[in-house]
C-alpha cells in the first residue's frame, strides 16, 4: 500500500510543469482563444518530443509505456494552465480507446502516428439527447458490401476540425458498434460551435450516408456497449484530473492574492472570512486529489472497484472544482471578474469538463446502481 | 503509487479476522469488568499498543498493522477496548515526552487496563482558546497543588489517572506558561461530576480540583512545555483509526439502503426514487473519498512522517462528513430515525453499545454534532489550515502578546 508518487512520477510532474510554464503561458492560451485552429503546432511537436503524446502507449508504437496515473499527472498539469489543444481528445478519447479495443493494424496505424505527433484523433460520444449512456445511441450503420454506411448527428465533438479520425458509435444490424471515420470523407459535415470556454473547441458532426470500409470497425460488431463504458470511465477520470488542476490553480492564486491584498488596513488573508474559505477550498482540492489518483490507479490496475472509483472521482471533482474555481473569483472580488485577470480561464475550463462524460448526477446514479441496487 | 495491500498485510488481516471470529464476545458486554476482560484479551493477542516500544509492553508494529486491526474490529462490530484515552492520547504522550521512569511506571498498566485514564484539558472558559486555561499548578516544594475546574473530561467517572494541563507561570505569554502533568483522580481534592449532554447520556464529566496533589516525578516534559506537548499529541492515532471509521460507516450505510428499500413514498420504495438515489450516491462517494484519504494518511505514517497540520484537513473533512451522513440517515428514516426506544430491530445500528451509546440512529445523529467541536472545532481547524498549510497571515488578535492573569 503506497498512496504517494514514485520518484519518476514526481519527476514527470515537475518536467511537465516547467515545460508548460515555459511554453503555455497565459499569453499563449489567450492567443489560441482567438486562433483559427485553437492550438499551437510548435507546442504539439514539443509534446511529441517530450513523449507526452505517446505516454500511455506501449513502446512498440513509439510510446513511453506508462500508465493512467502518469497520464493523470500530465492532465492535471494541463488543467492547471488551461492548455488549449487536442491532447485530451487525441490521447484519452482516441488513443486509449484504440489501445484497449483496436486491432493490431489499427494500433499500428494510429498509436504510432499519435505518439509521433503526426495524427490527432477524437471521439463523438454525444448526440442531441445528451445522454452519456451508450445504449441511447441513435446514429446508424447500414451494411454496404464489406463495409458500412453511417448516418446520424453527433454533438460536442471536441477538436474534430483538426482530427484525422473520429471514433463514432452507431447502431449496426449486429448492435451498437464503434467505427473510425475520416472527418474529411464525403458526407461528413462539421459545424463549429462557440462555447464560453474558448480554450476548447466543440463541433457538431453530421454523417449523411458516410461510407467506411471493413477495417473501420473497432472491436467486434455489436460489441461497443462495454467498450464505450470503459472508454467513458477513462475519459471521466482524465477530465477529473484536468478539473483538479484548474481548481488547484484557482486556490493557489487566491492564497497568493490574500497575502498581498489589503482592505481595512489589513491583508485580507488575515480575515477568517477569507482564510476559512481558502481552507475549505484546500480541503476540497485535496479530497479531489485523493479521488482522481485513486481512480487512475484503480483503472490501471483493473481493481475490483475501478468503475466505482471512476464515478466517485467524476461526481466529486465535478462539483468541487466548480465550487473552488467559483470561490476563487469571490475571494478576489472585482478583479476576479475581469477578462484581463486569468481566473476565468480555469473557471470556464472546469465548467466545460463538469458536464462532459457524465456530470455529477449521472455518476451518482451509477454509484447508486453499484452500491444500492 | 500502488494501492494493493502487500501479501504480508493480507495474511495479517486474515489472521486478525480469524482471531476475532474465535474470540469475539458472544453477548454484549455490560459491566466495566467484562469490558476490562475483553480489553486484556485484545492486549494479550497483541492488538493494543501495537506501535508502542516493546520494552514497555508495546508491539513495535507498523501503522498499517494497527490500521488493519482497527479495521477488522470495525468490520466484526467488535467492542472497543475500554481505556480509549489511555491508548489514544496518554500512552503516546508518555512514549514521546515521558521519562524512562514514567514509561516503566504507567505504560504497561494502560495496556492492561489496570489503570484507566482521562484527559483534563478544556475548561469552561478555555474551549477553542485552550491556551487561556486558568487551572493552576503551584509548586509546594515536594509536590504541585492543583486548583481549578476542567470540563469535557470523557471517562472521568471511571478514571484512575488524568493527563492534566495546568498553568505554572502567569507572567509569560499564555502559551508558554502551561505545564503537562499526570494526576491521580483517586484523591480527596478531586471531585468528578457527570455532565449530561444533548444525547441524554453522560460520557463526559466536569472535574473540580481543590488543592489536589501532583507528585513531582509526575511532571511530563519541562515547565512551560505543556502547550507544545499537547499540540503534538492531540492528533495521535488519528490516522490509525481512520480506515476503521470508514468501515463502520459503510456497514451503517448498507443498513440504511436496506431501510430505503422497505420505506415507501408515493407508493414507491425510497430506494427507487431518483432523488433519494442521488443522495445515497453522493454520500457513498463522500465515504469513498474519506477511505482514499485514510490510505493517504496511512502511507505517510508508514513512511514515518507525522501528518502535522495535515491532520487538521483530515479531521475537518471527516467530521463534517459524519454530520452529513447522519443528517441523510434521519431524512430517509423519517420519524423511525428519531426513536431512542421502540425502533424496529432492522433499524438498529451495528455499534458497540456498552459505553452508554445507544445503538440507534437518533443517538448517532446527536453524537455527530460533537465531532466538529471536540479536539479543535472546524473553525479552529480552518485557522490552522490557513496559517500553517497555506501560510496566510495571522489575524490581528488582542491576546497575541498578552499575559494571562
Amino acid at each position: 500500500m503506497n498512496f504517494s508518487f514514485t520518484e519518476d512520477q514526481a519527476l514527470l510532474r515537475s518536467s511537465v510543469r516547467s515545460a508548460l510554464d515555459e511554453q503555455c503561458k497565459t499569453d499563449h492560451v489567450r492567443a489560441m482563444m482567438d486562433d483559427r485552429l485553437g492550438y499551437g503546432e510548435p507546442l504539439w511537436s514539443e509534446m511529441a518530443k517530450l513523449g507526452w503524446l505517446g505516454l500511455p502507449f506501449p513502446e512498440q508504437y513509439g510510446g513511453a509505456g506508462l500508465g493512467l496515473v502518469e497520464l493523470a499527472i500530465v492532465l492535471e498539469e494541463m488543467g492547471r494552465v488551461a492548455y488549449p489543444g487536442p491532447f485530451f481528445s487525441t490521447v484519452v478519447l482516441g488513443g486509449l480507446t484504440l489501445l484497449l479495443n483496436g486491432s493490431d493494424a489499427q494500433k499500428e496505424r494510429w498509436l504510432s502516428a499519435i505518439a509521433s505527433g503526426r495524427s490527432r484523433l477524437t471521439a463523438a460520444l454525444q448526440e442531441d439527447s445528451l445522454d452519456w449512456d451508450p445504449a441511447s445511441t441513435t446514429a446508424t450503420a447500414a451494411k454496404a458490401g464489406a463495409g458500412w454506411t453511417l448516418s446520424g448527428t453527433k454533438r460536442f465533438v471536441p477538436w474534430a476540425h483538426v482530427a484525422d479520425a473520429v471514433l463514432v458509435p452507431a447502431r449496426a444490424p449486429e448492435g451498437l458498434s464503434l467505427f473510425l471515420v475520416n472527418p474529411k470523407a464525403p458526407g461528413v459535415t462539421l459545424t463549429p460551435t462557440r462555447g464560453m470556454d474558448l480554450t476548447t473547441r466543440w463541433f457538431t458532426l453530421k454523417l449523411d450516408g458516410v461510407s467506411v470500409g471493413a477495417d473501420a470497425l473497432v472491436g467486434a460488431a455489436g460489441g461497443a456497449g462495454s467498450l464505450l463504458e470503459s472508454a467513458l470511465r477513462r475519459a471521466a477520470v482524465g477530465a477529473s484530473a484536468e478539473m483538479l488542476g484548474a481548481a488547484r490553480r484557482c486556490l493557489d492564486m487566491s492564497v497568493e492574492y490574500a497575502k498581498v491584498r489589503e482592505q481595512f488596513g489589513q491583508l485580507i488573508g488575515s480575515f477568517q472570512a477569507i482564510r476559512h474559505k481558502c481552507a475549505e477550498m484546500l480541503m476540497e482540492v485535496e479530497n479531489s486529489h485523493s479521488a482522481v489518483y485513486y481512480a487512475a490507479w484503480a483503472l490501471e490496475a483493473g481493481a475490483e472497484d475501478a468503475a466505482m472509483a471512476a464515478s466517485v472521482a467524476k461526481s466529486y471533482v465535478s462539483e468541487s472544482a466548480r465550487r473552488v474555481c467559483g470561490e476563487s473569483i469571490q475571494a478576489h472580488g472585482g478583479i476576479g471578474f475581469t477578462w484581463e485577470y486569468d481566473l476565468h480561464l480555469y473557471f470556464k475550463r472546469a465548467k466545460s469538463l463538469e458536464v462532459m462524460f457524465g456530470d455529477a448526477e449521472y455518476h451518482r446514479e451509477l454509484i447508486a446502481r453499484l452500491v444500492a441496487a | 503509487m500502488d494501492l494493493n495491500y502487500t501479501p504480508e498485510d493480507i495474511a495479517f488481516r486474515k489472521s486478525v479476522r480469524a482471531w476475532l471470529e474465535a474470540n469475539l464476545p458472544r453477548a454484549p458486554l455490560k459491566t466495566l469488568d467484562e469490558r476490562r476482560a475483553w480489553h486484556r484479551r485484545l492486549y494479550e493477542a497483541g492488538y493494543l499498543g501495537m506501535g508502542w516500544p516493546k520494552e514497555f509492553g508495546g508491539g513495535g508494529a507498523r501503522p498499517m498493522e494497527q490500521a488493519i486491526v482497527a479495521d477488522e474490529m470495525a468490520r466484526a462490530n467488535a467492542p472497543a477496548p475500554t481505556n480509549g484515552l489511555g491508548l489514544g492520547i496518554v500512552g503516546p504522550t508518555i512514549v514521546v515526552h515521558g521519562s524512562d521512569a514514567q514509561k516503566a511506571r504507567y505504560l504497561k498498566k494502560i495496556l492492561t487496563a489496570e489503570e484507566m485514564w482521562c484527559q483534563l484539558y478544556s475548561e469552561p472558559n478555555a474551549g477553542s482558546d485552550l491556551a487561556s486555561l486558568k487551572t493552576s499548578a503551584e509548586d509546594r516544594g515536594d509536590h504541585f497543588a492543583i486548583n481549578g475546574q476542567k470540563i469535557w473530561t470523557s471517562g472521568g467517572k471511571v478514571a484512575d489517572w488524568g493527563l492534566l494541563l495546568a498553568r505554572t507561570d502567569t507572567k509569560v505569554p499564555k502559551h508558554r506558561g502551561i505545564t503537562c502533568f499526570l494526576i491521580s483522580m483517586r484523591q480527596p481534592g478531586v471531585d468528578v461530576r457527570p455532565l449530561k449532554q444533548i444525547t441524554g447520556s453522560s460520557e463526559f464529566c466536569e472535574v473540580f480540583m481543590t488543592n489536589a496533589r501532583v507528585e513531582k516525578p509526575d511532571q511530563i516534559g519541562k515547565l512551560g512545555e505543556g502547550w507544545a506537548i499537547a499540540n503534538t499529541t492531540l492528533g495521535y492515532e488519528r490516522g490509525g483509526r481512520s480506515l476503521a471509521r470508514v468501515t463502520s460507516y459503510a456497514s451503517q450505510y448498507h443498513r440504511l439502503v436496506a431501510a430505503a428499500k422497505k420505506l415507501r413514498r408515493h407508493g414507491q420504495p425510497l430506494a427507487e426514487s431518483p432523488v433519494v438515489r442521488q443522495k445515497l450516491g453522493r454520500i457513498w462517494a463522500e465515504l469513498e473519498v474519506e477511505r482514499y484519504n485514510a490510505l493517504r494518511v496511512l502511507t505517510q505514517l508508514e513512511r514515518g512522517e507525522h501528518p502535522g497540520a495535515g491532520g487538521s484537513l483530515t479531521k475537518l473533512s471527516y467530521s463534517e462528513f459524519e454530520k452529513r451522513f447522519n443528517e441523510l440517515a434521519l431524512e430517509i428514516l423519517g420519524p423511525y430515525g428519531q426513536l431512542t426506544e421502540g425502533a424496529p430491530a432492522e433499524l438498529g445500528l451495528e455499534i458497540d453499545t456498552a459505553v452508554g451509546e445507544q445503538g440507534t440512529w437518533a443517538y448517532a445523529y446527536l453524537w455527530s454534532r460533537a465531532g466538529t467541536i471536540y479536539a479543535g472545532s472546524s473553525e479552529i481547524q480552518k485557522n490552522v489550515i490557513g496559517e500553517r498549510i497555506l501560510g496566510l497571515p495571522k489575524e490581528a488578535r488582542a491576546d497575541r502578546a498578552g499575559v494571562t492573569r
